[in-house]
């Protein structure tokens, strides 16, 4: 967290950098450009698919380097700036090659009262790295990040901006580790809620994979 | 008319003017950054904030409540205003920093938040001296600084393209720039990246910032973020003298400033006029200056030789005595300014010549529509409206090569460059030239050189494509004294011309030129037919009272902005 | 707050027999057929077609209830919905739901939107009626991902069944729901940053005037409301607006989605009147504090509302009204309970590093002042601090707030100004030693 305000630097992007992408895969398949054309539809103007476009970019390339910003930008016929800074803006969109999984790991609010930097610190032991960070194998970048809006099962995460993670525990980050290696996303979990435990005995989804309760959080060691 | 009542004073309004605007357009400077008149809203520097009150109406009566004495309740808005948003109603109440403290602390808060992460480096910075920050911070600013940590550091001497510089610690995310290219040019060439305080204005990757307008974000950056990377570091802002006039790249005349030291043009400057080119300059006319300094002729020649003014007038008009009248060719010069290309076709009536002709120098595709031209002449119309017509090439190349051109006299241009003339044609012709520059390619065939005065060290009026008939100023001095000039200049006025660092005084660069509106009167007169002009501006002063074509274009009337010519016969 | 037999007076009534009506417990409620099971979309269906119900006295129902905005301000809702100029066929309209959800603390929308979507589509569809707007769109985060793809399966069922589209059940109404995906900035929960985001800028606010309503997204009229608040839009039809208006406080009814977190036994979003005492949500509902702990403090509607010690919670119910006599205000519901043993100081820096992270950076006090907040605070956490930071940091709020042309300024500043002046004995205890005599 105080990364920034110690050391505030803010880097120059490489401005003529070389393509992590070449010219032949560089391209949207038909079924994409149906998918984004259909996003248009949905708005106005082209403009407001940027974001939807810059998505589905982004889950085929894994990652927005400038080249697929700008073949986004022309899919769409909208200036490569404005889709450059739509995607600078956002923290979701990926500017760099990130690991084959990216833990987020909240530390904002309720979480960081409720354990978030310890889940985060045993993380960063687990795998060697410090937040920010990718391990050597390219199977983990550690993030910190603000307020996942899950603050009544902190401490929690969410796994390469998919599944959230809730109530962690050691025990917990050490299952979910050895399944991410395995290849093995964890599963959507829903929440239930404390009326519904105590008026219908549990979840009231019957098509939820998974469902975590209420649990009194841990006491945090660290706020920092 | 609704009225608006501003620091106690009274004012009438029309339409629906914003408070900023309108304050700044009655004299009431209000400190500003992101707000620039020709583009888009976005009120996100919090400078200029004012009090902004309504009176207060009686729900009953739905009058106005009054107060003991009679005068109108006001109901001020909880919350400071930008005046760069604030519409104005009538009835309005506005208080500036003049007359609220609340104001004024908050102008002063905010400049306290723009120089916390602004580096301090107005020493090496070229916006120094003209800088909107550096003013507004000594004006309006607070004394010191509460700040007492790290400066965010981003990324310094970038260049965005071929013409432009960033340096994003300076930036204070006015979005000026972004409007500019996204508004303006539209070549949507910038945006801003990031988030928060990492916010800076940049090329997305890949992208070059090689806009045909680009350097105007120089112009209207309100700090030293955006700088012109053919100027940097050349001058200070106050070792220059600066002159209003206009660029002569093309027919659109658009407004500008040159700025001079020691009698070199440094830079040029957009200078507003909404008639021409509301704010703006393309980036070829601001970098068209080093015609003004390089290869500039050290006086009169004869043959090619050097000689004195007198001996170059006297030669001059011996060749115009020697061959018949109607076997002179004039060439006029859309170069040249509307008294220069005057003066000739006087000379070549007086003599029994044709009228002149002028060469075109148009390039087919150079144009956009808006500053830039096809046509690379600045006064093609203003030599139309003199009856002075381009050359028929064929024509007069036929008529060279029987014989029957005895002399050529030729106005600020270049006919063998031009190839309106090979050099061998030439060659057994007597040739009387005004150049620019040594350069010239008809130079070597050249009988008597009598090297002119440019646009930056005359006086003169040209006229654009639209037909807006416009003055120039003389910038930088030369050699020659001269009355008109020196007046014009304000030379006799160090506060108006000249800075204690400038040697504008010096001859080293001044060049050994005259106007043609000096010389041509001068051989005129030597070969027997006085013109006796006490200057361009009674030049101009006949043209304007004789010449329907010039209606109304005096130097008073044309001023700073210019005078919009009744349309005549044909546009070129 | 009066007391009434020396207890504490809450506003909600018996809530302990409360009745859920926005996540009532109904098994598999999101499913479609469940939801019609249980009178689902048959406010739309009264609204559309039966002669009693016209744009107007749709809003006029939601006016007689006194919904308020559940977002954070609180806003009227009726009122909201009545500021759109009148119909121009030329001139398209929209509305806007906004799940952005982004406030730390806030995490009952996502619930909702899980639980219970059809009643947020059936909301946003009343509300296009009510202000004759041809499409909704329903802006969430991106980081409910998960959350989106749940929504967009249930949306399909409603096109399919029929609920939204062309000629919704034969009505003649035609309306468009779409989800956009958002994707990471707090920024874009405020209306107009979301609107630019939904139009594919980057999220700066607008400057307001105009308003929404007079020009909303892509300019045209549109108006928006938080995902709560439009799922009360059914009910208020379905139960009557003088019903609605009868559950909990007087002057801010209905009921809300506590969202309650931090030290307590049993954290989660529980479904209550609004007006429940502070004690009785953290005692009572969520189990009490964690470890039989001492309360500290309490945050009441998401990070920026401003913070409430201990011994300022008596007798104070969670509506806007009595929020704002005890000195805070009820924000998004979300709220934040601290135990003894929180080290506020350092929870402080968190919360300003939160703010000046995601500052969007358009205007100068708020992206310039949120770092310097950040900074000092974070001086002091690191026991290097001198006393007259206090001071400086209260000014620097000041500088920021009601400055800039949204109230994200205004949001980094409470939590500091409140924390520093409701905590200021812990605050100067952590200053430097060697500091603090010479200020």
């Amino acid at each position: 967290m105080a990364d920034f305000i110690k050391h505030p630097e803010v880097p120059l992007p490489d401005l003529d950098p070389a393509p992590s992408f070449s010219e032949e895969e560089l391209v949207f398949t038909e079924e994409e450009r149906a998918q984004i054309a259909e996003y248009v539809r949905r708005y106005p103007t082209a403009d407001g698919a940027v974001m939807r476009a810059l998505w589905l970019a982004q889950e085929k390339f894994g990652f927005l380097p400038p080249e697929v910003i700008r073949l986004v930008a022309e899919t769409l016929g909208i200036p490569y700036a404005q889709a450059y800074g739509v995607a600078t803006f956002y923290t979701q969109y990926y500017k760099q090659k990130k690991g084959r999984y990216v833990l987020d790991v909240c530390t904002s609010f309720s979480c960081q009262l409720c354990g978030g930097y310890d889940m985060l610190h045993y993380l960063e032991e687990q795998l060697g790295i410090q937040k920010g960070e990718t391990t050597e194998d390219g199977l983990f970048t550690l993030q910190e990040v603000e307020c996942l809006g899950a603050c009544g099962s902190a401490p929690m995460l969410q796994v390469t901006n998919g599944p959230y993670v809730f109530n962690l525990t050691p025990e917990k980050l050490d299952a979910l580790l050895e399944d991410l290696r395995a290849g093995k996303m964890p599963a959507f979990t829903s929440v239930t809620l404390p009326q519904d435990e105590d008026e219908m005995g549990g979840n009231r989804r019957s098509d939820a994979p998974q469902s975590a309760v209420y649990e009194t959080p841990p006491v945090a060691r660290t706020l920092e | 008319m609704p009225k608006v009542t501003i620091d106690h004073q009274v004012y009438e309004f029309e339409g629906r003017p914003k408070a900023l605007q309108f304050c700044l357009d009655h004299g009431i400077e209000l400190p500003h950054f992101c707000y620039h008149p020709a583009m888009s809203i976005p009120a996100n520097c919090r400078e200029c904030l004012i009090e902004v009150g309504m009176p207060a109406i009686d729900r009953e009566t739905r009058q106005p409540k009054l107060d003991k004495d009679g005068n109108p309740v006001i109901r001020f808005m909880p919350k400071l205003m930008t005046s760069c948003s604030q519409d104005l109603a009538d009835g309005m109440v506005i208080r500036t920093h003049r007359t609220s403290e609340k104001v004024a602390r908050a102008q002063q808060d905010t400049l306290e938040f723009l120089l916390i992460n602004h580096p301090l480096d107005c020493p090496i910075c070229d916006q120094a001296g003209h800088c909107p920050l550096q003013i507004q911070a000594y004006k309006y600013g607070p004394e010191g600084s509460r700040f007492e940590f790290r400066k965010v550091r981003k990324p310094k001497h970038i260049k965005l393209g071929p013409r432009v510089m960033l340096d994003g610690e300076r930036c204070i995310n006015c979005t000026r720039c972004v409007r500019f290219t996204d508004e303006i040019s539209k070549s949507r060439q910038l945006t801003i990246i990031e988030r928060g305080v990492r916010n800076y204005p940049i090329t997305p990757p890949g992208v070059t910032f090689d806009d045909p307008y680009s350097m105007n974000v120089i112009d209207i950056c309100p700090v030293g973020a955006l700088t012109s990377i053919d100027f940097r570091f050349k001058a200070r802002i106050w070792e220059m003298s600066s002159a209003p006039s206009i660029t002569t790249t093309n027919a659109k005349g658009s407004n500008c400033h040159y700025w001079v030291k020691d009698n070199l043009v440094l830079r040029i400057t957009a200078r507003p006029n909404a008639a021409v080119n509301d704010y703006w300059l393309p980036d070829e006319d601001r970098l068209d200056y080093h015609r003004f300094n390089e290869n500039r002729p050290d006086g009169p020649r004869i043959d090619g030789r050097p000689a004195t003014w007198d001996e170059a007038y006297a030669r001059a008009a011996e060749v115009l005595r020697s061959v018949p009248g109607e076997g002179i060719l004039f060439l006029g010069s859309a170069h040249a300014t509307v008294e220069d290309n005057y003066l000739l076709t006087k000379l070549a009536k007086a003599l029994g010549a044709d009228v002149p002709r002028y060469i075109p120098h148009v390039e087919p595709g150079h144009g956009d529509g808006w500053l830039r031209t096809d046509d690379r002449t600045p006064n093609a119309e203003g030599c139309r409206r003199l009856g002075i017509e381009p050359v028929d090439e064929a024509m007069i190349r036929a008529k060279m090569e029987a014989g029957e051109i005895k002399a050529v006299y030729a106005l600020e241009d270049d006919p063998v460059a031009a190839g309106l003339f090979s050099a061998e044609a030439l060659a057994n012709v007597p040739v009387i030239l005004h150049p620019y520059h040594t350069t010239n390619e008809t130079l070597p065939v050249t009988d008597v050189a009598l090297p002119a005065a440019m646009v930056v060290e005359t006086v003169g009026t040209y006229v654009n494509c639209d037909g807006h008939a416009q003055r120039v100023r003389p910038a930088k001095a030369i050699r020659d004294v001269n009355r008109t000039l020196v007046l014009e200049m304000d030379k006799g006025r160090p506060d108006k011309h000249g800075t204690p660092f400038d040697r504008w005084h010096h001859e080293d660069h001044q060049v050994n030129c005259r106007p043609s509106w000096v010389s041509l009167p001068a051989v005129a007169q030597k070969a027997g037919h006085p013109m006796p002009y006490k200057g361009p501006k009674y030049i101009m002063a006949e043209l304007a009272r004789t010449d329907p074509a010039f209606s109304g274009a005096t130097y008073e009337a044309m001023g700073l902005s210019g005078v919009r010519l009744e349309s005549v016969g044909e546009a070129v | 707050m009066e007391a009434t037999n020396g207890a504490p007076q809450t506003k909600a009534g018996d809530w302990r027999s409360y009745e859920r009506v926005l996540l009532p417990p109904v098994r598999d409620l999101h499913k479609i057929d469940v939801y019609e099971q249980h009178g689902g979309y048959e406010a739309l269906r009264e609204a559309l077609t039966s002669d009693r119900w016209d744009p107007k006295s749709v809003t006029d129902e939601v006016k007689a209830s006194g919904l308020r905005g559940r977002g954070g301000a609180g806003f009227p809702t009726g009122l909201k919905w009545s500021f759109m100029p009148p119909v121009d066929p030329d001139v398209p309209r929209f509305l806007c739901c906004n799940g952005d959800e982004s406030e730390p603390g806030t995490f009952k929308d996502r619930q909702l939107m899980e639980y219970n979507p059809h009643l947020v589509f059936e909301g946003m569809l009343l509300a296009c009626y009510a202000i004759s707007a041809k499409a909704g769109y329903l802006y969430v985060r991106g980081e409910y991902a998960d959350w989106i793809s749940h929504m967009e399966r249930e949306l399909e069922n409603a096109y399919a069944k029929g609920y939204v589209g062309e000629n919704i059940m034969g009505s003649g109404f035609s309306c468009e729901l779409i989800i956009h995906k958002g994707a990471g900035a707090y920024i874009c929960g405020e209306e107009s940053s979301l609107m630019e985001s939904l139009e594919g800028k980057r999220a700066y606010p607008r400057i307001k005037p105009p308003f929404p309503a007079q020009r909303g997204i892509w300019g045209y009229p549109t108006t928006i409301n938080n995902v709560e608040t439009l799922a009360c839009v059914p009910l208020i039809l379905r139960r009557g607006g003088a019903w609605y208006a009868k559950i909990g406080a007087q002057r801010h009814p209905g009921p809300v989605l506590y969202g309650i977190s931090g030290h307590v036994n049993r954290p989660g979003v529980y479904e209550y009147p609004t007006g429940m005492l502070i004690s009785d949500l953290i005692y009572e509902v969520a189990g009490g504090m964690r470890g039989g702990k001492k309360l500290k403090a309490v945050v009441p509607g998401g990070s920026s509302t401003p913070i409430l010690r201990a011994d300022m919670i008596d007798g104070v119910t969670m509506d806007a009204e009595t929020l704002r006599d005890a000195g805070s205000m009820m924000g998004t519901g979300g709220m934040l309970v601290m135990d003894e043993d929180t080290d506020i100081v350092s929870w402080l820096r968190r919360v300003t590093h939160f703010y000046h992270h995601e500052s969007c950076g358009q205007c100068t006090p708020c992206r310039e002042g949120a770092g310097w907040l950040e900074n000092i605070v974070t001086r002091i956490d690191e026991g290097e601090g001198r006393l007259r930071d206090l001071d400086l940091l209260i000014d620097l709020c000041s500088q920021m707030e009601g400055r800039t042309v949204c109230a994200l300024a205004d949001a980094a500043a409470w939590p500091v100004r409140y924390t520093v002046t409701r905590f200021r004995d812990e605050f100067e205890a952590r200053c430097r030693p060697s500091l603090v005599a010479a200020g």
